[in-house]
């Protein structure tokens, strides 16, 4: 059965204005899906609420992603999925981050652990930070990348390096660079990392490569 | 292709020498490459869509097993040729690198599709320009993706190219290691082979 397409914005802006007030800026419909736009210091208060609320229960984490528009005024988007699996409905709900700012928001991988590759993604891809997030690491890249964040607008499309540049340090990588140290320890290939990489993976320091 | 250069390493194949060829040695070539061209085992490294045209060319209809490749060797350690069916990251170019010398003399390659000779349409900062920056290629197969019947014809020009082949050329054997400053080709030779061509060079971008 095809639900039909609400003509109105979802219910929960209304539940979410009561309780969140001015945290909630403002809200869209676009193609029948609400979009909420709030701030992101009460994000991770608002995305709880929303799970644990009875009548919301957004219990499904569909996807956490980020957009930056061609339109260099507007500002970078953190945009995170919900579902309600009962419901069958959907919400989305976004933060607006300054370039210029400091790109980070709370994790929320304490709500939905599914959200830890997401979130490593976003990270990867748009350099937006997750506070509180257990392994930020590069997801897609390997954890050495030196090039930036691909998906930004200011990444040119073939990358800051030359080509030669770029095949030397993926052939100087051992393949062993792209995993963490819980697949390591499976496959026993600790002993072929460089030793500062060694270092920082027994010590927990993940990531971080600027 | 004049892509060898001498490092006066041993095993170089600048400094081999070569023994000039007679009639034993030339009955032992024939009867070499013919046992060789026959009896060629595929390490299928399928990444994208030209490992499903390649699955089609190993299956019943057009039926690989007719060239001597009945069995799909999913160990480097007992294949000949390395078919490479797909674009490779830049991730995936140390992983291609150690099969490649995992593989034992003799040993052959087949860059399969547009992707993996050239990047194809993936002109952008993940994806390696070509395989050929990373190992050396025997043929080439167009196409995007090629069809069961260009792979076949990559395979036969491929049987072809060994039937010349002669153990008096002590460079056809002779490993390419990865040079000391970490590239397979010079800098220059890898930045010139990855150069945008074609459709490319008009991408439109935001930066």
């Amino acid at each position: 059965m095809t639900p039909a397409v609400a003509a109105g914005p979802s219910a929960s802006v209304a539940a979410l204005r009561a309780a969140f007030g001015p945290a909630i800026r403002r809200h869209d419909v676009v193609a029948g899906d609400t979009i909420v736009l709030v701030d992101a210091a009460r994000v991770h208060d608002i995305l709880a609420w929303l799970r644990d609320t009875p009548g919301q229960r957004y219990d499904y984490l569909v996807d956490v992603t980020a957009v930056e528009y061609r339109d260099r005024e507007r500002l970078l988007e953190v945009v995170w999925f919900l579902r309600a699996l009962e419901r069958a409905e959907d919400l989305r709900l976004k933060v607006e981050l300054a370039k210029d700012g400091p790109l980070a928001v709370p994790t929320c991988t304490d709500l939905w652990r599914g959200a830890d590759w997401l979130e490593r993604e976003v990270w990867d891809m748009f350099g937006i930070r997750f506070s509180g997030h257990p392994d930020l690491r590069r997801l897609l890249m390997w954890e050495t990348y030196a090039e930036g964040h691909p998906l930004r607008k200011d990444f040119p499309l073939r990358g800051h390096f030359s080509r030669a540049e770029q095949t030397r340090q993926a052939l100087g990588g051992a393949a062993e660079k792209h995993y963490s140290l819980e697949e390591l320890s499976i496959a026993d290939a600790m002993h072929y990392l460089p030793d500062d990489m060694r270092e920082r993976l027994a010590h927990g320091h993940h990531g971080e490569v600027e | 292709m004049g892509l060898i250069e001498s490092t006066g390493l041993p095993g170089d194949p600048a400094v081999v020498s070569h023994a000039s060829p007679n009639w034993v040695t030339t009955r032992l070539d024939f009867l070499m490459n013919w046992a060789r061209k026959n009896s060629l085992w595929p390490m299928p490294f399928g990444t994208a869509c030209c490992a499903i045209e390649f699955m089609a060319t190993a299956a019943s209809r057009y039926d690989l097993a007719r060239f001597g490749m009945e069995r799909q060797s999913f160990s480097p350690r007992q294949a000949d040729v390395l078919i490479c069916a797909g674009r490779l990251p830049f991730k995936l170019a140390p992983v291609i690198r150690r099969i490649w010398d995992q593989m034992p003399q003799p040993k052959w390659a087949i860059s399969m599709g547009a992707c993996a000779s050239s990047g194809g349409i993936f002109d952008n900062y993940a994806m390696v320009q070509g395989i050929d920056t990373i190992i050396p290629v025997d043929v080439y197969v167009p196409g995007c993706p090629p069809r069961p019947e260009g792979l076949m014809y990559g395979i036969l020009l491929l049987q072809k190219k060994i039937q010349g082949e002669s153990v008096t050329d002590g460079a056809l054997r002779a490993d390419r290691p990865v040079r000391p400053d970490g590239l397979f080709l010079p800098a220059e030779r890898v930045d010139e082979l990855s150069e945008p061509f074609g459709n490319s060079v008009h991408q439109t971008r935001s930066a």
